[in-house]
């Protein structure tokens, strides 16, 4: 057995080989645009880099890590990612799933739904944290009339540090959670019919149906759903750069715009190099462990 | 054939009729009223030199990542630039751009026609000439004139505060105004409390206003102190107790509006905003709003903070010489005037003594005064980096996250780490 699997023919290395022809155009190309970029953040975060004077000549080792590690501003905006990355996957997951759920039982007009659903996430994030701002605005926006209208006093939307970052989270629950609602509708109308006439020919109450058909079936679209969304949270920063800048405060001080300002205004190219590289290692763990995670359940 | 003929001829006549070096010229510049000013007087300038001049206009938050790369190239594709005095200290501390002095020497033109504050803002660089002053946004008081001249306000004011209700002389009579007026549903002030520019600028007056500075000649940080923390407390106040709710998080076109909606008393803002309260399809206190230096400790002196662009030649200007002459012609005093009779914000003391330009803007004095008494912002190469600190410790103190003297002590210490890293502070 273990012979013959690693004996190939020689029609067989000839297939191989040229399946590597095939595909060396595009994996060049990944390894100019993404590999390489990585590689040179890494190179650069290990030396003293900065925009004023743009050389590699010192080498300064883990001091740029070291740095970012002891800073707590960043520790404090990486920490405030994962709250705001929790807090909107999990509101976003439930809420979408909810209306997955309803708009899979509908039968007529479905493309309308599909439209309008569509709309928000055509949307680019500057427009959108841009006409929020505009709504939002205690004093001249069109939220706090209407909620004065029925008697509840202004709220400082963006201008308090305790709601701010509810602000944030609600306005980015309004852009994306039709992308949660797409994929797992599109993953809802893939299932199998059979277990669930089976179910009801043994008495299953739809709950049961639910927990024990639905959601099994579903895991592995809810995880890829989860993890794209996920990945797609930590990057936040049009809406942060457009409403708050980070403030008030520091309450809105997300790890994206934090980098960037290492970088740009800092100018302190390695600095941020260092931040992006400890980012990426635990967006890659995360990644990496949800994937296992699904693989197992296949 | 005729037309030809005509076409060919009249081809030849216009290549005659200019200087065998005409050129075009790329200027990069911000979306703003003062480059549409520059933009309507521009064909007086090609039709005298035949130079093309091609502007391309971007807002703010490009400008910055599209002069870089130009800039660093040894030819680039700008002839001319204009400089904000956020970039100052670091595009020379990089040797981006040319000095003007031997050109200046050669031309015989006059550079103390300008207002000293603005030359050294965005003119000179350790006593090198890099840049000549384009236009200003210095920040003044915007203030309701009809809420001072309301006969009943002015009796309840001297009842409550034994002083008569006008604009204000000092920094105090300011404040007591501001309180004053925050009843009924109305505003004393309305602040630009977004991270991090608007809210450096804007309490940076606070500062002045309470006779305090950045630094001294040294660099040696003035701010930690009495004056220094009234200031943030003032500030804090303002936002908090006579503001409207959400000024905390207000850009400047967000106070502004409020300003604009007859919703407040006062907003210290950039005084390009003046022409703005007369415009109809955007304010609704046409000719109730005036603009005034920002009071300072005594009746003399002012708390304003300055601020402008300059015209500068990138080293890697493509045609540094016709470069020059663009410079020359748009501030010359026929063209600077011109400007500012189109609305433009002056930087030229015999622009501002103008007879024609006081006629139509009778406010025009008010403005050169403001200049005149206007305190500058630390100009270093780390200018943005400190306008983040300060953005960031502010925002915690209005938010009550920090006390005052914290807020200050952490700017502090920051602003002497920057300082110290450029060479400034020894």
């Amino acid at each position: 057995m273990i012979e013959s699997a690693h004996a190939l023919t020689l029609t067989d290395r000839r297939d191989r080989r040229f399946g590597w022809l095939m595909a060396s155009p595009s994996l060049a190309l990944l390894f100019l645009v993404i590999l390489f970029p990585v590689f040179w953040a890494f190179y650069t975060s290990l030396h003293d880099y900065t925009l004023i004077s743009p050389n590699f000549d010192t080498f300064t080792g883990s001091a740029n890590f070291i740095k970012a590690a002891e800073d707590g501003q960043f520790r404090h905006s990486l920490w405030l990612t994962t709250f705001f990355v929790v807090a909107v996957v999990l509101l976003e997951f439930l809420l979408g799933f909810l209306v997955a759920l309803a708009l899979n039982k509908v039968e007529r007009f479905k493309a309308i739904y599909y439209a309008i659903l569509l709309c928000p996430l055509l949307m680019n994030p500057v427009i959108v944290g841009l006409i929020w701002r505009m709504f939002l605005h205690p004093n001249l926006g069109i939220v706090n009339y209407l909620l004065s209208v029925v008697g509840i006093a202004p709220v400082n939307w963006l201008g308090s540090t305790k709601i701010a970052i509810w602000t944030v989270i609600m306005v980015d629950i309004w852009h994306q959670v039709s992308f949660m609602i797409v994929l797992l509708l599109a993953g809802l109308s893939a299932l199998p019919r059979e277990p669930y006439e089976a179910a009801r020919v043994d008495g299953a109450s739809p709950l049961q149906c639910f927990w024990r058909i639905t959601v099994p079936l579903m895991r592995p679209v809810i995880i890829v759903t989860l993890l794209i969304r996920l990945i797609f949270a930590v990057k936040t920063y049009d809406l942060i750069y457009i409403m708050t800048r980070g403030g008030p405060g520091i309450s809105t001080d997300f790890i994206s715009y934090f980098i960037y300002r290492t970088a740009f205004v800092s100018l302190n190219i390695g600095e941020a190099s260092a931040m992006s590289i400890i980012l990426l290692g635990i967006i890659l763990a995360l990644t990496v462990y949800l994937y296992r995670y699904m693989r197992s359940l296949t | 054939m005729i037309t030809r003929r005509v076409l060919l001829g009249s081809a030849l006549a216009i290549g005659f009729a200019f200087p065998a070096y005409a050129e075009t010229l790329n200027v990069l510049m911000e979306g703003v009223p003062d480059t549409e000013f520059v933009k309507q007087v521009l064909p007086e300038f090609e039709a005298a030199t035949g130079h093309k001049v091609n502007l391309e206009v971007v807002n703010y938050a490009e400008m910055h990542t599209k002069l870089v790369p130009q800039l660093v190239a040894p030819k680039g594709s700008y002839s001319v630039i204009v400089v904000d005095f956020y970039w100052v200290g670091e595009f020379t501390k990089a040797g981006w751009l040319q000095p003007l002095d031997d050109r200046i020497k050669a031309d015989n033109v006059d550079t103390s026609v300008y207002i000293p504050a603005l030359m050294d803002l965005v003119g000179k660089v350790d006593g090198v000439t890099y840049m000549l002053p384009f236009y200003n946004y210095a920040m003044g008081l915007t203030y309701r004139t009809d809420l001072l001249a309301d006969p009943k306000n002015q009796e309840a004011f001297k009842a409550k505060y034994g002083m008569d209700l006008q604009p204000p002389k000092t920094w105090d009579e300011y404040l007591k105004q501001m309180e004053f007026f925050t009843r009924d549903g109305m505003h004393g002030v309305v602040n630009q409390g977004l991270r991090p520019d608007p809210i450096a600028m804007e309490w940076s007056n606070y500062l002045f206003a309470n006779g305090a500075e950045y630094h001294d000649a040294n660099w040696n940080p003035t701010f930690n102190n009495e004056k220094g923390v009234k200031a943030v407390q003032q500030y804090a106040d303002a936002i908090d107790k006579y503001g409207p709710v959400g000024s905390a998080s207000f850009s400047f076109d967000e106070a502004f509006n409020v300003m604009a909606q007859g919703k407040a008393y006062s907003y210290i803002t950039y005084n390009f905003f003046r022409t703005a309260y007369d415009d109809p399809s955007k304010s609704s206190v046409v000719g109730k709003v005036e603009i005034m230096p920002v009071p300072g400790p005594t009746a003399d002196t002012g708390g304003s903070l300055n601020g402008a662009w300059g015209w500068a030649i990138p080293k890697s200007s493509p045609n540094p010489d016709a470069a020059w002459e663009f410079i020359k012609w748009v501030e010359s005093p026929e063209i600077a005037k011109k400007r500012a009779l189109l609305g433009g914000s002056p930087t030229r003391t015999d622009v501002f003594e103008d007879p024609e330009l006081n006629q139509k803007y009778p406010y025009a004095q008010a403005l050169k005064s403001m200049l005149l008494t206007s305190h500058n912002f630390p100009v270093f190469t780390y200018t943005p980096q400190l306008v983040e600190v300060l953005g960031r410790e502010l925002s915690l103190a209005v938010a009550g996250e920090k006390s005052a003297q914290d807020a200050l002590t952490q700017i502090e210490k920051e602003f002497v780490d920057l300082a110290k890293k450029d060479g400034k502070l020894k």
